[in-house]
């Protein structure tokens, strides 16, 4: 699955070089081109099955056995195992002090929180302040390009898919896979990531149902979403993050007291 | 004559000014009480579902103007509707808020807002409040109010969480669906008025 993911990256990298950029402040179709977006929808509700037959029960199983302590602890385990990706990334984006709050981070929580289970670096004053490639590539003002929807991974785009599989090669976890797990180092890694996850998922279910349930077409509305929040993201050439204000007050609202 | 013309400038000037300046401390105490009373009367309320709700209800339509929001919504379709359309959008969006809003009620359990001050927007006479909700692991989470005043009363025209904006996003959604019903803005309506019942 994970070999097929790379190819589509790949094609999607090439896409994204071709410079078809989505905006998210277009109405409607957000400057997404026809073509993209039946594969995107098409792509999409296939998610949505697995989703629903597959991560959905596997989740719920997972939630059954697991209470809020287990699942805070394995998350705190995979926030601590990826500081590294977050100092690396971070001297990439000249933040010197910040890469050494995460390499701060990752000793104290790998030996005083017992290998990252508990965040004994925030309660000491070391923020958690993650990044990774993809925000590197945006501080290097490398276009996004268009929204699209990979499969099973789910909204992305071609700079956020570049991100996601450099993270991933660059992830302390994928390296102890390979160290440890012999001839199985793939399946260790998609054991380990496949757990990290499904937690992920199982904390955030009844969020994507309320959000499934709030909008007349789901996938317009993700799709606005996922977009808006990358502008988060520090914008190029700069380590501010980007803002969400905009005008209010398009020329659409010159006759708004007239109804 | 010079004198009047600088005097009346300076009248002018200062009317602008005022205008202009929307009442930071007023915006963001409207935001802490609605905040406060949604939490007291609300979340951490032993209250009937069905009595939240009607709490829920009514904090929604005074502290928010959905018909602001509803226009901007709407986006361009809002000139070419005809006032029935318009009159029905904004009833429909209203409903469809609050029955999916109210739904959402325990996920905000044990959560409070900390208040941050409060942040110019790019128009003048409208502004951020600043909060952000703690949670256990990891960065708070960032939710922005933008208010502005209206006939003397501070409302809530946007809530913005984590950069996606929910006005910016209805948009984006109504507006494309719109372009592809056949039946424009009524296969909107239509679908809104299935999703109320």
């Amino acid at each position: 699955m994970l070999n097929k993911i790379g190819k589509y990256t790949a094609i999607l990298m090439m896409c994204g070089m071709c410079g078809c950029a989505s905006t998210v402040n277009d109405e409607g179709a957000q400057g997404e081109s026809s073509t993209l977006e039946s594969y995107n929808r098409a792509m999409f509700s296939f998610n949505n099955k697995v989703d629903k037959y597959v991560l959905r029960p596997v989740a719920k199983g997972y939630k059954a056995v697991t209470n809020d302590y287990v699942r805070q602890r394995v998350s705190n385990f995979f926030n601590n195992i990826d500081e590294p990706i977050s100092a690396a990334n971070h001297i990439l984006q000249g933040e010197f002090a910040d890469s050494g709050n995460n390499l701060g981070r990752f000793a104290i929580n790998t030996t005083i929180g017992l290998v990252g289970l508990f965040d004994v670096a925030s309660s000491m004053g070391l923020e958690k302040n993650k990044t990774g490639f993809d925000e590197t590539l945006a501080t290097w003002c490398v276009p996004d390009g268009p929204f699209i929807i990979l499969p099973i991974v789910g909204p992305s785009t071609p700079r956020a898919a570049t991100g996601f599989v450099v993270d991933g090669y660059s992830s302390p976890s994928y390296w102890i896979a390979q160290e440890s797990g012999g001839e199985d180092a793939w399946l260790v890694y998609y054991g380990v990531s496949g757990l990290k996850y499904l937690n992920l998922y199982a904390e955030n279910m009844s969020l994507l149902e309320s959000l499934e349930e709030g909008s007349i077409d789901y996938y317009e509305a993700v799709k606005s979403m996922y977009l808006q929040n990358r502008s988060k993201l520090k914008a190029c050439g700069t380590s501010e993050n980007g803002s969400a204000d905009y005008d209010f007050d398009m020329g659409d609202m010159d006759d708004m007291d007239n109804y | 004559m010079k004198k009047i013309l600088l005097c009346m400038l300076a009248v002018l000037s200062f009317a602008q000014i005022a205008y202009a300046d929307i009442n930071a401390t007023k915006a963001s105490t409207m935001v802490e009480e609605l905040t406060r009373e949604g939490i007291e009367k609300i979340i951490n309320s032993n209250a009937s579902q069905e009595e939240k709700n009607k709490i829920f209800k009514q904090l929604f339509t005074e502290n928010l103007d959905l018909d602001f929001i509803g226009k901007y919504v709407l986006g361009r379709y809002w000139r070419t509707a005809s006032a029935q359309q318009r009159k029905d959008f904004i009833n429909l969006y209203k409903e469809f808020n609050v029955q999916t809003w109210s739904k959402r009620f325990d996920e905000f359990k044990g959560k409070k807002f900390v208040f941050k001050g409060t942040g110019s927007a790019n128009n003048p006479n409208q502004l951020y409040v600043n909060t952000e909700v703690p949670v256990e692991n990891g960065k708070p989470i960032d939710v922005k109010w933008r208010v502005y005043e209206h006939n003397g009363k501070m409302k809530i025209i946007d809530i913005i969480i984590e950069n996606v904006s929910l006005a910016q996003t209805a948009r984006n959604e109504y507006t494309s669906y719109i372009a592809k019903s056949p039946k424009g803005i009524d296969g909107l309506l239509e679908n809104l008025r299935a999703k109320v019942k």
